[in-house]
């Protein structure tokens, strides 16, 4: 008996899309993780969204962005939240759902929302710091001593990385020429497999005998740090039992692995002036010993040359006072033979007369009128004729 | 003096120059005393500071501190 009571395949698909189509008009906002990431060379971008619950997936979608709007997207969400779109990451998306006959089932993105991205990474870095705390990682690297002289690094990096030549340059061709041994060990420093990588690193570093080991991510893309705030590398720093410094070198954010660490610098160059500045440190101490000692001696030598030296000042002294006596009994003389010189009296004004008979004239009574006289100056003399006598005081 | 790094004790150079530093300090130290301990500091001065610019060898006092 034949069946009457079927549809087309093609009028399933009609309806579905139609049915679907009436429920959803208009896009939608969807939050979903992405599991699987294809961008393909003709510009389209196909990709899976899912959602897993206990590390079962729950919800799966085929998904895919256009060349319209995939690449001006991209750019957009990796510049604000400074991770690269790919797998793995938690989005918001703006999606139309759609529906093809032949296709099937299907969300088209066309917008994205990078501040919940950041939210849920913010937040993600959150619980990551209060399992942390909760389980006693924090503290763990400041408790280690670095030695009084770190000589032998672990460097845990990229081998390609600009900033490790930096650092061993900085580090290496140091000014006060202080040695240092640096053994690199390497790492993948961004994406998805790095926690993996640089706790493999650290297990390795522990087979040697390091003073300290450093973190040194050293340029490249500032994309995809965000495995520097994964759990488990925190735990791998926080229990490793060499002091961890960490130069991850990124302005906007502390990285999880940077507040485990014993420390945490910026660039490669503040990484290396940590190390040298224990050894500055240290030459100063030995310096300043040196000098301890060498002060001590010139200040015993110096009292026992006090009593000696205070016997020449003593003489010094005295024979400086008897010489100034000596010198102001000269000047007293030299004063008084000049007072009674008559060629300083005859400077202030004063005058010599001498008579006809050339001897000096003291008295007037003895002058007549019509003698002549001599006057004699500090300067010069001159002969005068006498005109009128007054004698008596002169008022 | 050619200073062999290899026996060389960092943290014993460094207490010794602590320990002359005190006695030359000292009143009672006389100046015969402290010629011998100054030429000595002398010597642990030039051996500590090479030390931190020498290649170290695998094994050192430092690091079991």
């Amino acid at each position: 008996m034949e069946r009457t009571g079927y549809i087309d395949l093609a009028v399933l698909q009609a309806r579905v899309k139609e049915g679907l189509s009436d429920l959803f008009p208009e896009r939608l906002w969807v939050r979903a993780e992405i599991s699987q990431w294809s961008p393909r060379a003709n510009g389209h971008c196909y990709l899976s969204l899912s959602q897993t619950k206990d590390g079962i997936t729950v919800a799966e979608a085929r998904a895919m962005i256009w060349r319209s709007s995939y690449l001006t997207l991209k750019d957009f969400f990796e510049r604000e939240t400074g991770t690269e779109l790919r797998a793995g990451i938690t989005v918001l998306v703006r999606v139309q759902v759609s529906f093809h006959e032949v296709y099937g089932y299907s969300l088209v993105i066309d917008d994205i929302d990078p501040a919940f991205t950041l939210g849920e990474r913010a937040a993600e870095r959150q619980r990551t710091i209060e399992r942390l705390t909760a389980g006693g990682y924090m503290e763990l690297q400041r408790e280690l001593a670095l030695p009084l002289l770190p000589y032998r690094l672990a460097v845990i990096s990229s081998g390609t990385a600009a900033g490790l030549q930096d650092f061993r340059n900085h580090l290496l061709d140091n000014e006060y020429g202080f040695a240092f041994e640096v053994v690199l060990f390497e790492a993948l420093m961004q994406g998805e497999g790095a926690p993996a990588s640089i706790i493999d690193a650290i297990d390795r570093v522990q087979e040697g005998q390091f003073d300290a080991v450093l973190l040194l991510r050293g340029g490249g893309s500032e994309l995809d740090l965000a495995c520097f705030d994964d759990y488990s590398l925190a735990v791998a720093l926080a229990t490793c039992p060499v002091p961890v410094f960490t130069a991850i070198g990124h302005d906007k954010d502390v990285h999880v692995a940077d507040l485990v660490a014993h420390k945490a610098v910026k660039t490669p160059t503040a990484l290396a002036d940590e190390f040298l500045a224990c050894y500055i440190a240290e030459d100063e101490r030995i310096g300043m010993l040196g000098m301890r000692i060498v002060k001590s001696l010139l200040r015993k030598v110096g009292a026992m040359e006090a009593p000696f030296v205070a016997a020449m000042h003593r003489i010094r002294m005295a024979a400086s006072a008897r010489l100034g006596l000596e010198v102001s009994r000269v000047a007293l003389q030299e004063a008084r033979i000049a007072s009674t010189d008559p060629r300083t009296i005859l400077d202030r004004g004063y005058v010599l007369v001498t008579g006809e008979d050339g001897k000096l004239l003291k008295s007037a009574s003895r002058i007549d009128v019509g003698h002549n006289i001599g006057v004699r100056f500090g300067d010069g003399r001159l002969k005068a004729t006498v005109t009128e006598v007054t004698t008596g005081l002169i008022k | 003096m050619t200073v062999t790094m290899k026996d060389f004790d960092y943290s014993k150079a460094i207490a010794e120059l602590e320990a002359i530093a005190t006695r030359v300090e000292d009143p009672e130290t006389g100046l015969d005393d402290i010629d011998a301990l100054v030429t000595r500091s002398k010597l642990l001065v030039k051996q500590c500071r090479d030390y931190l610019r020498t290649v170290r060898d695998k094994v050192d006092s430092l690091d079991k501190d």
